[in-house]
């Protein structure tokens, strides 16, 4: 018979936020999955910070009729499957025709007690992104969860830290999903890295892939206390 | 908060006049005339602007023209921060009216946030409603308003309607003292000196032994710089 458990606080403070980075940016550094920390000069506060170069198809970045662009394949990793078929070869690689730089930004919301995700995107020459093209950008299976929630929204934001123009994912909603992830880990006395779980969740939207050895490695994970 | 009633009133209605002229750098058709408004503090340029862009786009082609910002002295000027704060913080040590420049063109990518709509402006101050609502009572207060609740605080904004504002508002700024008033004040400062566009840390308004806290704790706790040696205080 289960012990009767007080539910857990799907809230994080900075001390654990602090903790769990910490913990994560050991095993980036193991994988070389290349996020940093950066410390704000003469404070103790700071953020982990990851730039990555993403391949995207041409009409990613102009005006396209919805139904005329191929979300499925909008990601460049099927190149390697049209080999065989020289016609379909020669015609993907025509169209990597754009590299994006998507640098992502994890800070920590004192108001909602919770980690929220910065991200801003340029083409290679520092054009930025506007945000119908970030939208454009996210994988059609995502975007009707991201207009239907638990994220409410993909908004322009100015950088709490740095006072420059980011997109950010709206954190209202993050309670939703983390509460039974951390329900279920604290049920089966399994540790968590609070991170790890909340990035894996909300970085693939927007393109931000968290190798699944962050979760299997028990080094980097915490026993989640009750609160 | 009743007799706050007469103070209240003083900020909602508080206003700084202000002159728009056109930057050289914008192409005409022929000369922009500079555009005098009184600017209300607490709201948003973007809100309150739209007669100025219908004075610059009479003169000039539409070909010319893309989102518009304003400038003070080289400086972007944040929409999305109040008026009122945008003024103290840039030129409240200079005699009025509050010489602001328009552009058309060239739009700083870097500095400022895009205002596509009146929509994204109301999305931005809802959500600063929201999270100063979190702080104050765990977001308690907001979420248990409804939606048209909401609106009508925007509209007030929207409308300068001092009465239709404070009758959503006043639940916002309830502080049941039975339960230790506002969990935490919402509160920024904000500076020009820095990178960081303010100062938010968690702030609670009574101390462990019970006493209410006042400006100058906060200040002398989180921005001591501000206060001087001798128990002065520095020019902004």
């Amino acid at each position: 018979m289960a012990a009767e458990r007080n539910p857990v606080s799907c809230y994080l403070d900075e001390r654990t936020f602090r903790l769990c980075c910490q913990l994560f940016l050991q095993h980036s550094e193991t994988i070389k999955d290349g996020w940093s920390w950066e410390q704000i000069k003469g404070t103790d506060e700071g953020f982990m910070k990851k730039t990555l170069l993403i391949p995207v198809k041409s009409s990613v970045l102009h005006e396209q009729p919805e139904s005329s662009v191929q979300d499925e394949d909008m990601v460049t990793d099927n190149i390697q499957a049209n080999v065989e078929d020289e016609t379909a070869g020669v015609q993907a690689v025509c169209e990597i025709h754009a590299v994006l730089r998507y640098e992502y930004h994890v800070l920590y919301s004192f108001s909602y007690q919770i980690p929220v995700l910065y991200f801003r995107a340029s083409a290679l020459d520092g054009q930025p992104l506007s945000l119908e093209e970030v939208w454009r950008n996210v994988h059609l299976n995502y975007r009707q969860r991201l207009q239907q929630g638990p994220w409410d929204t993909l908004t322009q934001q100015e950088h709490p830290l740095l006072g420059q123009p980011f997109f950010m994912l709206h954190p209202c909603r993050t309670e939703e999903f983390m509460k039974p992830a951390l329900d279920l880990a604290q049920a089966e006395n399994k540790r968590v890295n609070y991170i790890v779980t909340w990035l894996s969740v909300v970085g693939p939207v927007i393109r931000l892939d968290v190798p699944l050895s962050y979760s299997t490695e028990s080094d980097i994970s915490l026993h989640y206390a009750a609160k | 908060m009743a007799d706050d009633k007469d103070v209240l009133r003083d900020v909602w209605f508080g206003r700084i006049p202000a002159c728009f002229t056109l930057s050289p750098e914008e192409t005409t058709e022929r000369e922009a005339e500079p555009y005098y408004l009184l600017l209300p503090r607490v709201s948003y340029l973007t809100l309150v602007t739209d007669k100025v862009k219908k004075h610059f786009l009479r003169v000039m082609k539409a070909e010319d023209v893309e989102e518009m910002w304003l400038e003070y002295e080289g400086t972007p000027l944040k929409w999305h921060y109040p008026i009122g704060v945008l003024f103290d913080l840039h030129a409240s040590n200079t005699a009025l009216p509050w010489n602001v420049t328009v552009h058309f063109k060239n739009f700083p990518e870097d500095d400022l946030l895009h205002c596509a709509s009146n929509s994204v402006i109301e999305a931005h101050f809802m959500s600063c409603i929201k999270e100063a609502d979190a702080l104050k009572h765990k977001g308690q207060v907001i979420n248990d308003m409804q939606k048209k609740d909401h609106k009508q605080l925007w509209m007030g904004l929207q409308n300068d309607k001092f009465d239709q504002f404070w009758a959503m508002n006043r639940k916002l700024m309830e502080y049941p003292t039975e339960e230790g008033g506002f969990r935490y004040i919402p509160f920024r400062i904000y500076q020009t000196m820095s990178d960081r566009p303010f100062i938010q840390k968690l702030f609670r308004p009574v101390s462990p032994e019970g006493h209410t806290l006042t400006l100058g704790d906060l200040l002398k706790e989180l921005f001591p710089a501000a206060i001087c040696a001798e128990g002065g205080w520095h020019q902004r």
